[in-house]
C-alpha cells in the first residue's frame, strides 16, 4: 500500500507555495512516490510543466485545484480524465470571470454543471464540512455532505489533514468519526506548501508579501508541518486509520488523464457555402497576387501552387483565413497592421496583403516559414499601429466569441531587486537598507545575489552584503528566486480557440481588464492552441502621427508605401548616424554599424538589421562581410555552387534562408530536408548529432559533385553561423518600416519628431533626448502654451510644441477637461482659465511654472495670483454666483529678471516636464576646460584622449564574444550623445559608480570603428559633483 | 488542568535518541510511555529557533505527566499536567 500526495501546492500557487515544481517531484522521486498530485490554488498555470516533468520522471500526474466557493470555503478538485479536465477549465473560467476585482468564487450551480469527470476532497480546515463541524454547525456540514455527494457521488471524500499538535488530531477525529455516521469514504493529505519542513518560513514571508503585511503580524494557524511528508511518516499519521492511506491509492488509479498535447488547434473560419477552406484561400490569394503583380508568370503561379499544396497538406487553411481576415479588416479601417517574422517569406502572406513585402523581389523562402517536415504549427506575427490594437482586439473577440478568444498569460517572476524589496519589507527591514541592497543590482536573478555580490565590481564593494546580521535576510532572498508573483497580459499574443477555449484553457482577468490565459505562452504552444501574435508597434503609431502631421502643416498626403527606396538625402542621414527616433536604427550599435557600413541602398539596411544581433557579432559575421562590401577583399566562393546563395551579401552567410540554399545547392537536400538541417544545428546539439548531421551533409555534397574538403569546409562554416543567422524576411519587414522613419525624419523632422514624442514611452531615448535632437536638426520645441498645446506634440509654425500631458501629474481627465472647455473659447487669462476649469491648485501652479501661461501674462507675477484664484474660484463653486472681485491687473506685478531665473527655469522644466528646453543642466556647471562636449567628439582624433561629463541616459551589458561582461553607456551633455564602453577592467576600477550613478564624469580614449562613428573607451569614472541641479 | 515551568531540565536518552529520563530540579524523572510529540513553528524572524515538544507519562515518586521541548541542545520542561 502506497500513500500519495492529492493535496500538494506548487509555487504556481502564487505566494502561497514555497516550493518549485522541480523540487517537489525530485523529492517525489526520492521518496519513491508513484504519483503526485498538484492543486495550486484556483489555477492551473503550473499543470502543463507538471504534467510534462511528472511523466518524464515515470512519476504519475494528477491535475486538479483547491478552488476558492462561495463562503469563502476550500473544495480540492482532481482530474479523473478529458472530461473532467474541461470541467475544470470551465469552472475555473466562471469562477474568474464571474469575479472581476475580487477572489474567484466557485458557486454550487458551477459545481453542479461541472462535475462530471472531477474527484473532490472536502479541503483542508476551510473546506465547508470541517469549517462547519469546527464551528459545531452538525446539520449545515450534513447539509453540506448531501450536496457534494449528489453531485460527485462515489467521487466525494472527506480529507484528513494530521498535524501533530498539543491539541493532538482533535479535528480529525471529529470529521472521521463526521464521515462514518455520513457513510462518506475518508482520505488522507497533508496540504503540502513545501519540499522541506525548513521552507516554512519562506510559505510565511510569501503569505505576508500576499497580504502586504510584515511577516510578524501574520494571524491564524501556523504549522511547519506542510511539508512533502514520506509514505512512512504519513503511514505513522494514520496507523489508526489504514482506508485513509489506501484511498489515496484508489483515487489515483481512477485519475488518469492524459493530455493530446503538441497537436495543432486551429480556429475556424467562416467560409462563403459551398466554398472549402482550401478552394476559398486559392481564390484569394491569386486575386491578391494579381492586384500585387498584374499578370501572373508561370514562376509565380508555380510558386503560389506550391505554397497553397502545402498550406493544405499541414490543414493551416483556416489559419491563413483567419489571418487575412483580421488584417483585411484593419486595413478597410485605415489601422496599420503589417506582418513580422519568418511569415514574410510567404508569397502567400504578400498576396494576402497580410505582408507589404514582395518574397520574390528580396529572394526570400517560403521553406524558411513551413514546410512539411517542419512540426511545429505556423506564426504568423503581427505588428499593429499601437493606438488602434484594441479596436483589431476588439474585432477579433466580436468574430470569435469572448470564451473562445483571450491573451495569453505570462507569469512576472521574482528576480534580485523585487525579492529584496518585497522580503525586506515583510521582514520590516529598515528602507535605506532595502535602498543600499538595490542600489547597483542592474538585472541580476536572486538566486545568484550572494555570488555576484562577490564577484561584480558595483556591488562587491558595498559591505552591506557581508554584514552579518543580513544573511538570513539574504538567504531568503535567494529562496524566492524565479518564484511567480502575479500573472498578466503577454505583450502581443493572443488566442483563438476552435470550439471553446475555456475548455481547454482556464480563462481570467487580468489587472487591466483583459481576459488572460492561466497557461503562459510554452504551455498554449504546448497544448496546440494557435497563438497569433498581435504585437502594438509605436513605431508604426509614429509614422501615422507623422503623416497627419505633414498634412495639417503641409497639406501634403504622403503614401509612405510609395516613397523612393533609394533616396540619397536619406542614406547621407543614416550614414551620418543621426538616427535617433527612427526604427530599429538608434541604437549605439546600430548608429556606429552605419558609420562603418556606409549604406547606401535599401539592401544595407536589411543587413545592418541583421549584423546588428548578439549572434552576429559574437561570431564576427560583420569583420567578415564589412571589407567585402567596401572593396577591400576580394569576394570569393568556397565552390561556384555557392554562388547563387551568397552573391547577395558577397560570399557571407548571412540569413537563415541562405542557410537553406546552401544545403540545398551544395549537398542536394530538399529545401524543407535544409530547412531541418538548420533548425538542428540552430539547437542545442550532441557531439554526437552534430558529426551525424557532418557526415550526412558531406556524403551528399560529394554525391553531388563537390570534393570532400569543399564539403567540410562549407559545413564548418554552417555549424559556426546556423546559430547566428538572422531571418531575412524578418529582417526586411523591419527594413522597410525603418527606412520609412528615416525618410520622414529627414524631410520632415519637426512633423516626425514630434510624433515620436508624442508616441512615448517607445524607442531608445528618453523625450529631453528627441528635444535635443530636434534642436539639432533646427527645429524649435516651444514649451506648453495653454491656448496652443494640444494632447500631444504638435507642429506650430515649423516648431514642435510641447504637449500638455507631458506635464507632471496631468491626468487624461484634466487634459480632456481642459481642451474641451478651450474649444468652446481660448483662455484670456490666468483668472479665465482658473474660473473655467477645474484643475487642481498644484497643476495650476505647474502650468505656470512651466510657460504655459507666458502669453497671458508674467510668469512670476501669475504665480503670486494662484493661491487667490483657487480661493475665488473656491468661493464661486460653493455660492455658484458670478465673481466679483478682481484679482490684481497683471501690469502692476514685478516683471521677471532676465537672465537670472534661467536655472530656476531649467530645474522646473527637468522636474515638471522631464525636459530640457531653456537650458541644459550642465550649462550651469562649472566643468573645467578641459571637458570635451559630446557634440565635439566626431572632430576628435581617433586615439585621444578626452574627458566628458553627462546624465546616463541608459547602461546595458549585451552578450559578448567571449562572455566577459562590457557595460556600455549612453550619455548626453545637450550638446550630443556619447557612447562610452567599459571593459572589465575599468569595472572593476570603478565599480562603486557603475548603475548607481546618473550624472557621471568618463576619461578615456576616442575610438572609432568606421569612418564616422565614434565612441569612448572608458579608462576611468566618477560621478560629477550634482550640485549643479540644486537651487541656488 | 496544568502548570508552566519553563525550567531547563537534563534528559538522558538511549541509541536511538529516545528520552529514557530527565532529571528536573536534581529529582530523577523515568520516562514510562511517550504519549506524544509536535513542533512548533518559531518566532524566527527574531532567530528563534523551531520548538520540537514531547509529552511522556513520568515517574519520580509518582506518577506523572509532563511535556518538555528542546530548543537548539538544550531540553526545557514546559509544564506539568495534572
Amino acid at each position: 500500500m502506497s500513500f500519495i500526495h492529492l493535496h500538494v501546492h506548487s509555487q504556481y500557487s502564487f505566494l502561497d507555495g514555497a516550493s518549485s515544481l522541480d523540487k517537489l517531484l525530485d523529492r517525489a522521486v526520492t521518496l519513491k512516490m508513484p504519483a503526485l498530485a498538484l492543486t495550486d490554488h484556483n489555477r492551473l498555470t503550473g499543470a502543463i510543466r507538471f504534467y510534462d516533468k511528472a511523466k518524464a520522471l515515470g512519476i504519475k500526474p494528477i491535475i486538479g485545484v483547491e478552488t476558492d466557493l462561495e463562503g469563502r470555503y476550500h473544495l480540492t478538485l482532481l482530474c479523473k480524465n478529458h472530461e473532467g479536465y474541461s470541467n475544470l477549465c470551465r469552472l475555473l473560467t466562471q469562477a474568474h470571470l464571474s469575479n472581476r476585482d475580487r477572489k474567484p468564487k466557485v458557486t454550487r450551480e458551477m459545481l453542479r454543471d461541472n462535475s462530471s469527470g472531477l474527484i473532490a476532497l472536502s479541503g483542508c480546515s476551510k473546506g465547508e464540512i470541517p469549517a462547519l463541524l469546527s464551528k459545531g454547525k452538525c446539520n449545515k456540514a450534513k447539509e453540506a455532505a448531501c450536496f457534494y455527494r449528489e453531485i460527485f457521488g462515489e467521487d466525494f471524500f472527506i480529507e484528513l489533514t494530521r498535524y501533530p499538535s498539543r491539541e493532538g488530531f482533535s479535528d480529525s477525529y471529529q470529521l472521521v468519526s463526521f464521515a462514518k455516521e455520513e457513510s462518506l469514504l475518508v482520505v488522507a493529505t497533508n496540504n503540502v506548501h513545501y519540499v522541506e519542513l525548513r521552507r516554512y518560513r519562506v510559505k510565511e514571508l510569501l503569505n505576508a508579501i500576499d497580504q502586504n503585511i510584515p511577516v510578524t503580524q501574520l494571524n491564524g494557524y501556523r504549522t511547519v508541518e506542510q511539508y512533502l511528508k514520506s509514505h512512512k511518516e504519513m503511514m505513522k499519521l494514520f496507523r489508526d486509520l489504514p482506508e485513509a492511506i489506501k484511498n489515496t491509492e484508489e483515487i489515483a488509479s481512477r485519475c488518469n488523464l492524459e493530455l493530446e498535447l503538441g497537436k495543432p488547434r486551429f480556429p475556424r473560419f467562416d467560409i462563403p457555402e459551398g466554398e472549402s477552406d482550401y478552394g476559398y484561400l486559392r481564390k484569394i490569394a491569386f486575386a491578391g497576387a494579381e492586384i500585387k503583380y498584374g499578370l501572373l508568370s508561370t514562376s509565380i503561379k508555380n510558386r503560389l501552387e506550391y505554397e497553397l499544396d502545402t498550406i493544405k497538406k499541414l490543414g493551416y487553411c483556416s489559419y491563413f483565413l483567419v489571418v487575412w481576415d483580421i488584417v483585411r479588416w484593419a486595413k478597410s479601417r485605415d489601422i496599420r497592421c503589417q506582418a513580422r517574422g519568418s511569415a514574410v517569406d510567404s508569397l502567400v502572406v504578400y498576396a494576402l496583403d497580410i505582408s507589404n513585402i514582395d518574397p520574390l523581389e528580396y529572394n526570400l523562402l517560403f521553406e524558411r516559414f513551413m514546410h512539411p517536415l517542419r512540426y511545429e504549427p505556423p506564426d504568423i506575427d503581427l505588428d499593429v499601429d499601437r493606438k488602434r490594437r484594441d479596436e483589431v482586439k476588439d474585432y477579433i473577440y466580436q468574430k470569435y466569441g469572448i470564451e473562445n478568444v483571450a491573451c495569453v498569460g505570462t507569469i512576472n517572476t521574482y528576480m534580485a531587486r523585487g525579492a529584496i524589496r518585497d522580503i525586506g519589507k515583510a521582514l520590516k527591514i529598515p528602507k535605506t537598507i532595502i535602498e543600499e541592497a538595490c542600489n547597483g543590482i542592474h538585472w541580476l536573478s536572486a538566486s545568484k545575489l550572494m555570488e555576484y555580490a562577490d564577484t561584480l565590481p558595483e556591488l562587491k564593494h558595498s559591505t552591506i552584503y557581508k554584514r552579518e546580521d543580513l544573511a538570513d535576510f539574504f538567504k531568503l532572498c535567494t529562496a524566492i528566486d524565479g518564484f511567480p508573483k502575479h500573472l498578466s497580459v503577454h505583450l502581443g499574443g493572443l488566442l483563438i480557440g476552435d470550439g471553446k477555449l475555456s475548455e481547454l484553457v482556464p480563462l481570467e482577468w487580468s489587472s487591466g481588464g483583459d481576459i488572460i490565459s492561466q497557461y503562459d505562452k510554452d504551455d498554449v504552444e504546448r497544448l496546440g492552441i494557435v497563438k497569433l501574435d498581435l504585437l502594438s508597434l509605436p513605431t508604426l503609431t509614429v509614422i501615422e502621427d507623422t503623416l497627419s502631421n505633414i498634412k495639417r502643416s503641409h497639406g501634403i498626403d504622403i503614401d509612405i508605401e510609395k516613397v523612393p527606396r533609394d533616396d540619397p538625402e536619406t542614406f547621407a542621414m543614416l550614414r551620418g548616424s543621426k538616427t535617433i527616433g527612427t526604427f530599429q536604427l538608434e541604437s549605439p550599435a546600430q548608429r556606429e554599424m552605419a558609420g562603418r557600413l556606409l549604406p547606401n541602398r535599401f539592401e544595407d539596411i536589411i543587413v545592418s538589421i541583421s549584423l546588428v544581433r548578439p549572434g552576429p557579432l559574437k561570431s564576427n559575421m560583420d569583420k567578415d562581410y564589412l571589407p567585402r562590401r567596401h572593396g577591400k577583399e576580394l569576394v570569393k566562393y568556397l565552390h561556384p555552387k555557392l554562388k547563387n546563395a551568397l552573391s547577395e551579401t558577397l560570399g557571407v552567410i548571412l540569413y537563415q534562408e541562405q542557410v537553406l540554399r546552401v544545403a540545398h545547392d551544395l549537398a542536394g537536400m530538399s529545401y524543407a530536408e535544409a530547412d531541418g538541417f538548420r533548425r538542428a544545428m540552430t539547437h542545442d546539439r550532441t557531439e554526437e548529432e552534430m558529426e551525424k548531421m557532418r557526415g550526412s551533409f558531406i556524403s551528399r555534397a560529394i554525391k553531388n559533385g563537390v570534393i570532400k574538403g569543399i564539403a567540410e569546409k562549407v559545413f564548418r562554416q554552417l555549424a559556426a553561423f546556423a546559430a547566428y543567422g538572422f531571418c531575412k524576411g524578418h529582417a526586411c519587414a523591419y527594413a522597410i518600416t525603418a527606412y520609412q522613419t528615416l525618410w520622414l525624419k529627414r524631410h520632415y523632422p519637426a512633423e516626425f519628431l514630434a510624433a515620436a514624442l508624442s508616441n512615448q514611452p517607445m524607442g531608445y531615448y528618453p523625450p529631453r533626448v528627441l528635444v535635443a535632437e530636434a534642436k539639432r536638426f533646427g527645429v524649435e520645441v516651444l514649451p506648453p502654451d495653454i491656448n496652443n498645446s494640444s494632447d500631444n506634440y504638435t507642429v506650430d509654425n515649423g516648431a514642435i510644441r510641447v504637449s500638455l500631458k507631458q506635464l507632471k501629474g496631468m491626468s487624461t481627465k484634466t487634459m480632456e477637461f481642459i481642451l474641451s472647455e478651450r474649444a468652446r473659447h481660448r483662455f484670456t487669462s490666468l483668472r479665465d482659465f482658473a474660473l473655467r476649469t477645474n484643475v487642481s491648485r498644484l497643476i495650476l501652479e505647474n502650468l505656470v511654472k512651466v510657460g504655459a501661461f507666458d502669453s497671458l501674462g508674467n510668469r512670476s507675477n501669475l504665480l503670486h495670483q494662484v493661491p487667490e484664484l483657487v480661493n475665488l474660484k473656491g468661493k464661486t463653486d460653493r455660492r455658484a454666483r458670478p465673481l466679483f472681485e478682481e484679482p490684481r491687473a497683471e501690469s502692476d506685478v514685478q516683471e521677471d529678471t532676465p537672465g537670472g531665473d534661467i536655472k530656476v527655469k531649467m530645474l522646473v522644466e527637468r522636474e515638471l516636464l522631464s525636459l530640457d528646453l531653456t537650458a541644459h543642466p550642465l550649462d550651469f556647471c562649472a566643468l573645467d576646460d578641459g571637458i570635451t562636449k559630446m557634440g565635439d567628439l566626431p572632430s576628435i582624433t581617433t586615439g585621444e584622449t578626452v574627458r566628458i561629463a553627462g546624465s546616463v541616459i541608459r547602461y546595458q551589458t549585451p552578450p559578448t564574444r567571449n562572455g566577459n561582461r562590457v557595460v556600455y553607456i549612453i550619455m548626453e551633455d545637450g550638446t550630443g550623445i556619447a557612447d562610452v564602453t567599459v571593459f572589465s577592467d575599468v569595472q572593476e576600477k570603478c565599480g562603486e559608480v557603475l548603475f548607481r550613478e546618473g550624472w557621471l564624469e568618463v576619461k578615456g580614449k576616442v575610438q572609432r570603428r568606421g569612418q564616422k562613428a565614434a565612441s569612448i573607451i572608458a579608462e576611468n569614472l566618477s560621478p560629477l559633483d550634482t550640485r549643479f541641479m540644486c537651487k541656488d | 488542568m496544568s502548570k508552566l515551568v519553563g525550567e531547563p531540565v537534563k534528559v538522558h536518552q538511549n541509541k536511538e535518541s529516545m528520552i529514557t529520563a530527565f532529571i528536573w530540579r536534581k529529582r530523577l524523572y523515568r520516562v514510562l510511555e511517550v504519549i506524544g510529540w509536535w513542533r512548533e513553528p518559531s518566532d524566527w524572524w527574531n532567530t528563534k529557533a523551531m520548538r520540537l515538544f514531547i509529552r511522556v507519562n513520568a515517574k519520580n515518586s509518582s506518577t506523572g505527566t509532563y511535556e518538555l521541548y528542546r530548543l537548539g541542545e538544550q531540553w526545557f520542561l514546559s509544564r506539568v499536567l495534572d
